[in-house]
């Protein structure tokens, strides 16, 4: 369970996120859309801790993200931008190693990490050094990392991005299959499908602050469109760096 | 499977051990570590060798081969030649010119003996001489001219004793002073001289020994895009870098154990005769402990560096200038070779250095003296890692 409560964070003269809030409840897909550049990211990284916001607030799990941040880090799962797994490591071990930090040990680890291989369809590369992994099989590391340790919330900033088809369409099934174990996943996208195809609930946001929040029923009949895409791009007001 | 908070002890531990592993299975590091030991002493040999090879050279100069020696004249004083052959110089017939050939170079030395020599040796005056040479040669081609230089003299005082004598005169009369000079260096401080170059070596591989874990750690992980997924654990961001400087410390430290090791081995089994120094364990084991404040020092200036860096060319390019600063203490303590004092014990480097030649010369250092180098490099250590902790905690770390 996420909630955010007016979160601003400026860089100098950008106002990067200007006044953000919302929740995202357990057992459901939210998903954050917006152009490239609308404050996503820079949500997320306050969420998880890697920034602090200049004013608002935020919990998970009732945890405080600036007075409990590693309660907070104890208790989500991410996938950040730019998935950096460490080359030198198998696939394995780069996934251990945050299990590890996460408290798990021994068998418990093990069993762990292979049903997550199993999940993930990475049998054939789960003890191979990932030096010269694909992009989708990075994203795959990075994902199996993020989900080690059980998170209960789960946030993902832009967990599709350079995956291909296959993978994106795997990925879908692991988010889907999170959301029916009770999880509460949080996503950014700018694919406006992916969004529209996996979500329960739809943060827009433009600009640094929410365009639109509902359902994607609300937000049809908010914006009196039919269509989804239309509704997302009505709200937001342009087309611009929405795919 | 419930979420769990990790203590900082166990989180440091998982850490350290990731990036020794890591890192064991980088080329970069192993390489390094394989270069420390093996050229290291490698360098330091070498040039023993050639000072060794040089001394040598003289050596046999002097001693066995017989220096060639143009004479003009030398029918004129057939004693005085006498003398030279017994005294190992081998008398040839003068060119031409002597004064051109020793100008091309074609003799170092000739003698010359003027006409008026046998007349003035018969009256007892003094006899004219003549040395022609290069003052500009140097080095060993110097060694048939200060030979012959010393040989003349020799025979100067010889005769002029003799002559006192016929005199009636005690020759210790126009001797005023009986100078006797007794060096009391034992062999070892003998050494100690020529490995004051030990220092140098020693703190450039610590900081080698730590730099590509120092880039790898924070700033290549940075550019590789991990850092961040590694903060979102529960992990307090000081366990995180202490962690990362500690997995640092061990290569460091790693490196200087192996290239004092080295050292030792090479001094035991290198035919070198010159130096007859032996570094056993028990001065490796003092000399490594007293320097493990200076590798803590090293290695948290390097994390401190790195982390302000972008980039790993560009924490590379920074750390190598880096290399530098503990050489400068260094060249003061070459320069002034001071002895171990309250006043430079506690500067950092310098006093490895201090400790490190004392240790080797087989000196004694007072403990006390050596716990203040311990203490004032640990200080200052700790206060870069304090620096370090706060350049962690902001969000600009993240690039």
């Amino acid at each position: 369970m996420i909630q955010a409560n007016n979160l601003k964070k400026y860089f100098g003269a950008v106002k990067a996120v200007d006044g953000v809030s919302f929740s995202a409840e357990n057992g459901k897909i939210t998903g954050l859309l917006g152009p490239n550049g609308a404050g996503k990211s820079t949500t997320l990284r306050m969420l998880y801790t890697a920034f602090k916001p200049d004013s608002g607030s935020a919990t998970i799990d009732q945890f405080d993200i600036t007075r409990q941040a590693e309660s907070v880090r104890a208790s989500i799962g991410v996938l950040t931008h730019g998935a950096g797994i460490y080359e030198r490591l198998s696939a394995r071990e780069n996934v251990r190693y945050f299990g590890e930090l996460h408290g798990l040990t021994g068998a418990a680890l093990n069993k762990r990490i292979d049903q997550l291989a199993d999940l993930l369809e990475m049998e054939d590369f789960i003890d191979r050094r990932a030096k010269g992994f694909s992009q989708g099989q990075k994203t795959k590391v990075a994902l199996a990392r993020a989900l080690v340790h059980s998170p209960r919330n789960v946030l993902l900033d832009e967990p599709t991005n350079g995956l291909d088809v296959m993978a994106t369409r795997g990925l879908r099934k692991v988010i889907q299959r999170l959301k029916d174990e009770g999880h509460c996943v949080l996503f950014s996208s700018h694919v406006m499908q992916e969004v529209a195809a996996l979500c329960d609930q739809i943060v827009i946001i433009s600009g640094g602050i929410v365009a639109a929040n509902g359902t994607p029923d609300e937000l049809r009949a908010s914006t009196g469109k039919d269509n989804l895409e239309d509704a997302f791009v009505s709200a937001i007001g342009s087309e611009e760096g929405l795919v | 499977m419930q979420t769990n908070k990790i203590s900082n002890l166990r989180g440091f531990w998982t850490i350290l051990r990731k990036e020794i592993l890591d890192n064991l299975r980088d080329r970069r590091t192993l390489t390094t570590m394989a270069v420390s030991i093996i050229v290291g002493p490698m360098l330091m040999f070498g040039f023993l060798w050639f000072a060794e090879n040089t001394v040598k050279k003289e050596t046999d100069l002097v001693n066995a081969k017989p220096i060639v020696l143009p004479v003009v004249g030398a029918d004129k004083a057939p004693n005085l030649i006498a003398w030279l052959e017994q005294n190992n110089f081998e008398i040839v017939d003068p060119p031409e010119n002597p004064e051109e050939a020793v100008k091309s170079g074609d003799e170092r030395v000739v003698l010359e003996i003027s006409d008026q020599y046998a007349e003035a040796f018969t009256q007892g005056t003094s006899a004219p001489l003549r040395l022609i040479h290069d003052s500009s040669v140097s080095g060993l081609e110097k060694i048939g001219f200060r030979t012959l230089q010393k040989t003349l003299l020799a025979y100067n005082s010889q005769i002029g004793a003799m002559r006192l004598m016929a005199r009636g005169v005690n020759p210790e009369v126009v001797k005023p002073l009986q100078l006797n000079s007794s060096d009391v260096a034992n062999p070892q401080a003998r050494n100690a001289q020529i490995l004051s170059m030990m220092p140098y070596l020693i703190v450039l591989f610590i900081m080698v020994g730590g730099m590509y874990l120092a880039i790898d750690t924070t700033a290549g992980e940075r550019e590789k895009g991990s850092l961040e997924p590694l903060l979102t654990q529960p992990v307090a961001r000081h366990t995180i870098l202490l962690a990362k400087l500690g997995a640092t410390i061990v290569f460091s430290a790693l490196t200087l154990l192996l290239v004092l090791i080295g050292i030792g081995l090479a001094m035991e089994y290198a035919p070198i005769d010159m130096i007859t120094l032996s570094i056993d364990a028990a001065k490796i084991v003092k000399t490594f402990i007293a320097c493990l404040p200076f590798v803590f020092l090293g290695c948290a200036m390097m994390v401190l560096m790195a982390s302000f860096t972008k980039s790993y060319k560009e924490a590379q390019s920074y750390l190598g200038m880096l290399m530098i600063v503990p050489s400068l203490p260094l060249m003061l303590l070459m320069m002034m070779s001071p002895q171990p004092s309250v006043s430079n014990m506690w500067i950092p480097s310098l006093s490895q250095g201090l400790i490190i030649i004392q240790t080797f010369k087989g000196e004694t250092i007072d403990s006390s003296l050596i716990a203040l180098s311990m203490a004032g490099s640990t200080l200052i250590a700790m206060l870069l890692t304090f620096i370090a902790i706060k350049l962690y905690q902001r969000e600009r770390i993240l690039g």
